[in-house]
């Protein structure tokens, strides 16, 4: 046992360090790819990681020409294997890792050297497809300074040096490259990409809201509390039930799944002209979308446009023109007073139409109460009474609906989420004859107190009715706040179904509770304001931050100009304090001695050019008897100071002192 | 220095020429352009660029600025690795041509902070062959032996010492020039063993150099001031008889003279029979001088007797000897 660590640790001395500087920053920069990319991929790059580690240690040998094209073709292969293709992000990403992986097996020239760190950058880059929040930002700057210690400890050579200093190195060239990067960052004309079209990824998976609603769609959100996007308000935050943030309109139904026909009924990329009055003020707002990997995005019900690169759809959802790949950012106007479509009925019987057979007790139920009914908004009524008389429960585990979804939910079980309740509820509209669509979206949202800012989650997810009435065109109905509080299952949902309730009823949370509650709205503000000013940092970013500067309307070219001024600025003061003259470290002792000796010769007493020090204070002591003592002090001190083994402690600053106060 | 001459191309080729003293890397001395390393890296980075801008990537930005940053600082560390560094030469050992020269090299830094990887090598040597890397410590010196290649005999000038360094990053190749107004000497390669010269050894000049050789003991004299300490009987002197020098007979020293008329072949062959056997009748302690065509050396031992010949041997300039020969076999 004793042999064997004896045998490792002779090994690990005999690694020659730059290498594993390299290893280690590598393998750390592909540690978040592993669960992104196949198993396929991951092991192989990972045993090839392990092989070159293996040869440095002098344990194994790297494999032979032959053998490494045998490896780049199976690598090829597996790539193709797991995604039918070579190029794209994720594809791109995967062959990247694995090429990367394999130039390992041949780094022995300084040039492979140079490729292989400077590819692993661009690994870290691939990170930041995916991921771009405040903890991978910062892990990847270890990482960085890590495969910058590596470039360090390469080029040095020959020197010998403590692999500490080779860190301490590139954390320092970092440090002074910051503000350069900085400036850059801010500076740097901002090109809306893409440059060209990116081809659509099958493999990454979207979160949140999909486009499709069954039952157990929503609900799977509900313990979801991850950040849907966040929103800031210009001036007054409107009441909390009147946040509908609007997303799909899902208008084709099949008896059990609610579908948004954009994708083959209407182009996605028709721009429509909507019938809208706004009947209130308006509320102007900033969203910060996470990237959910779809097209669509929320803006609050009723939104008076389309942001930048997006266009409104027939059934008011703005459609972006590509999916939403990194975080988003939009400044949007809404009305949430507002009379939309109050003109003609309209034409597409897509929004009456139900598929036949389903749901017959439902129909039933409708034929019934709108021969009871007076009129539309009659019926309308009646049918939510009905869900808050008759014993509806809200709940986030409903039983499961088997045959057919509406009529065993309406009639049998009585227990779901908010899709239910949207979905039966359109249904009961259409079967009277009254246009309906299903709405999906989010609701509400927690104000973060320490930053003035929404943050609105997925457990917010949300599903409610749109029907038109005559006269009134398209109105919002939620039919699941109709529920009265005592029957909703789960207190923290009472917040959706009635706030001023929820509030009244909650029991106070405690200490540790509120603390913890506290901590997650300052980290929540911390990665908003990353967010904000990183992740977010656009052209319209970029041009505001200029116009707070004072510098409005800057076009490129001045832009430009001004990056240029601003560079050659910040380099030169870094070269200003890289080739300041350093004076070298003087002979304090000495100086202050020499000083003694000046005030001497001013007083007549010069020291000989070859006069000890011992032999001078015995001169002078003579020729100043009342000194003495303080002649006697100084020559002490400064001959302990020069000769003694050991300087006595604090002798410099004694020295010093004694010859300040030393007054001949 | 004028702008034209500052900004020539052969300056930046060859540097400034040669100067006596030590020379100071000021700043119109170093030279900085990106190593082949420098530009793979400024194409990842412009890939990395276009990857940011089409995915709309802001840490991809911030990553892409950060690299370009530390390129730019990475720049101006090496460029200050080599400024202010004061470099100087010493006299080079002579030696037989086909065998290295090792010029003393001296770097002082009078800075505060230390110069890392530094490499040296005379800009005329092969890339890679003769390259000396050393880090100079802060307010400091170190001392190195360059290695040139000796490969021809004669006084040459020093060549162009070219200062080099890649640190920090590898990125950029900080150069500059030096070049000092000093010379190395090379001698004639010696050639194979080949007989001393037989014939003439034995004509010995009878008049000796009167005992003040080193070769073999004839006897003791009273000591006079100036004597060689290592000459001094000390046994005598321990006995108690006084200070006695001892004395060693040169009178049966054999003699030699080394004519270049002794030697068959062209000027170069000549040359290193003559060097071989300079070597070898130093070697056995014989007096010997050196005839070469318009030059003599007349007979001597002592230790600058070797370097005097040797020198003489290195410097000699060809052409007239053959004419000489020639006239003598004539008339």
């Amino acid at each position: 046992m004793e042999h064997l660590r004896q045998a490792l640790a002779w090994r690990w001395r005999q690694v020659e360090r730059p290498q594993l500087w390299l290893l280690v920053g590598l393998a750390l920069a592909l540690l978040p790819h592993v669960g992104r990319l196949p198993w396929l991929l991951i092991l192989p790059a990972a045993l090839l990681l392990g092989w070159r580690l293996g040869f440095e240690l002098k344990l194994v040998r790297l494999p032979s020409q032959m053998l490494r094209w045998l490896l780049v073709g199976l690598a090829l292969a597996a790539t193709w294997a797991s995604y039918h293709t070579l190029i794209g992000r994720q594809a791109g990403v995967a062959l990247l890792v694995i090429m990367l992986c394999l130039k390992l097996m041949e780094m022995d020239r300084p040039r492979d050297v140079a490729i292989v760190i400077g590819l692993s950058y661009f690994v870290v880059i691939t990170v930041f497809l995916f991921d771009q929040s405040l903890l991978m930002g910062g892990y990847m700057l270890l990482v960085v300074t890590l495969l910058t210690t590596a470039l360090t400890a390469f080029s040095r050579a020959s020197a010998k040096l403590p692999q500490r200093a080779n860190l301490r190195l590139a954390a320092t060239l970092l440090a002074q490259a910051a503000p350069l990067a900085l400036l850059l960052f801010m500076l740097f004309p901002r090109i809306p990409g893409p440059l060209w079209h990116l081809p659509s990824d099958g493999g990454s998976a979207s979160t949140g809201l999909s486009d499709t609603m069954a039952p157990g769609n929503i609900s799977r959100l509900s313990d979801n509390g991850a950040v849907a996007f966040r929103v800031r308000f210009a001036g007054e935050t409107p009441p909390q039930d009147r946040l509908y943030w609007r997303g799909l309109a899902l208008t084709h139904f099949d008896g059990r799944t609610w579908r948004n026909p954009n994708e083959t009924r209407r182009g996605l990329d028709v721009s429509y002209d909507i019938e809208y009055t706004a009947t209130g003020a308006p509320v102007d707002y900033t969203l910060t979308l996470e990237p959910h990997q779809r097209r669509w995005l929320f803006a609050l019900d009723m939104p008076a446009g389309a942001p930048p690169r997006s266009r409104v759809s027939e059934d008011v959802e703005i459609i972006a023109r590509d999916s939403v790949k990194t975080l988003r950012q939009y400044t949007l106007r809404s009305y949430t007073e507002y009379r939309l479509g109050t003109g003609s009925a309209p034409r597409d019987f897509a929004y009456l139409s139900l598929p036949s057979g389903t749901a017959p007790r439902a129909r039933i139920l409708a034929r019934q109460l709108r021969a009871e009914s007076s009129d539309d908004a009659d019926y309308l009524q009646r049918v939510l009474d009905f869900i808050r008389q008759q014993p509806f429960y809200y709940t986030r585990r409903p039983p499961l609906l088997l045959d057919d979804p509406v009529d065993e939910f309406l009639f049998d079980n009585r227990r779901g989420f908010c899709e239910h309740y949207a979905s039966a509820f359109t249904v009961l509209m259409r079967a009277a004859g009254l246009p309906a669509r299903v709405m999906t979206g989010y609701q509400g949202g927690e104000n973060n107190p320490l930053g003035d800012y929404f943050i609105v989650r997925q457990s917010d997810a949300h599903a409610w009715s749109e029907v038109w009435l005559r006269g009134r065109g398209w109105v919002r109905v939620d039919p699941t706040a109709v529920i009265p509080p005592g029957r909703v299952e789960n207190p923290a949902d009472l917040e959706r179904i009635d706030p001023a309730y929820a509030a009244r009823t909650r029991e106070t949370p405690d200490w540790a509770k509120r603390l913890w509650r506290q901590m997650g709205f300052g980290w929540d503000r911390v990665n908003n304001a990353w967010n904000q000013w990183i992740i977010g940092y656009d052209q319209g970013a970029q041009r505001g931050f200029l116009s707070r500067l004072g510098l409005e309307d800057v076009d490129w070219q001045r832009m430009v100009g001004l990056l240029f001024g601003g560079l050659g600025l910040v380099v030169a003061l870094i070269a200003l304090q890289l080739f300041r003259h350093r004076p070298l470290r003087r002979d304090a002792v000495g100086e202050a001695y020499a000083r003694f000796c000046r005030k001497l010769a001013r007083r007549g007493l010069p020291r000989k050019p070859a006069e000890g020090a011992q032999d001078y204070s015995q001169r002078v002591i003579p020729r100043r008897p009342e000194l003495a003592a303080q002649i006697q002090h100084i020559t002490l001190l400064y001959q302990r100071l020069r000769y003694a083994r050991a300087a006595p402690r604090d002798g410099l600053r004694h020295l010093k002192q004694a010859v300040r106060r030393f007054r001949p | 220095m004028s702008l034209i001459q500052r900004l020539s191309p052969a300056r930046f080729l060859r540097g400034e020429g040669p100067e006596a003293g030590p020379g100071k890397l000021r700043q119109r001395r170093v030279f900085i352009l990106p190593t082949r390393q420098g530009l793979l890296f400024a194409v990842i980075l412009l890939l990395m660029l276009i990857g940011s801008i089409n995915y709309d990537a802001s840490l991809g930005y911030a990553l892409t600025f950060l690299l370009a940053a530390l390129s730019v600082v990475a720049m101006l560390h090496a460029y200050r690795n080599l400024l202010g560094l004061r470099v100087d030469t010493g006299p080079a050992e002579p030696v037989f041509c086909g065998e290295t020269l090792r010029v003393p090299v001296s770097l002082e830094n009078p800075a505060g902070q230390t110069r890392f990887a530094v490499s040296l090598h005379f800009a005329e040597q092969k890339a890679g062959q003769g390259r000396v890397f050393c880090d100079v410590p802060a307010d400091s010196w170190v001392r190195v032996e360059l290695p040139l290649s000796a490969r021809r005999r004669g006084r040459h000038a020093l060549p162009r010492i070219t200062l080099a360094t890649v640190f920090p990053l590898g990125l950029f190749r900080a150069w500059a020039y030096a070049e000092f107004d000093a010379s190395v000497l090379v001698y004639p390669r010696p050639a194979r063993a080949t007989p001393l010269p037989r014939d003439s050894v034995w004509q010995t000049d009878l008049s000796g150099d009167g005992g003040q050789g080193a070769d073999d003991f004839a006897g003791l004299r009273n000591y006079q001031p100036g004597d060689a300490p290592g000459h001094v009987h000390w046994k005598t002197l321990a006995r108690g008889q006084g200070l006695h020098t001892k004395q060693f007979g040169g009178d049966h020293a054999e003699e030699l003279w080394l004519d270049w008329q002794a030697t068959a072949g062209d000027t170069e062959v000549r040359l290193s029979i003559l060097t071989r056997w300079v070597l070898d009748a130093d070697v056995a302690h014989y007096r010997y001088g050196l005839r070469l065509p318009g030059q003599t050396l007349p007979l001597a031992h002592d230790p600058r007797q070797r370097c005097r010949c040797l020198e003489a041997l290195a410097l000699f300039k060809g052409a007239e000897p053959d004419i000489i020969t020639l006239k003598e076999y004539l008339g």
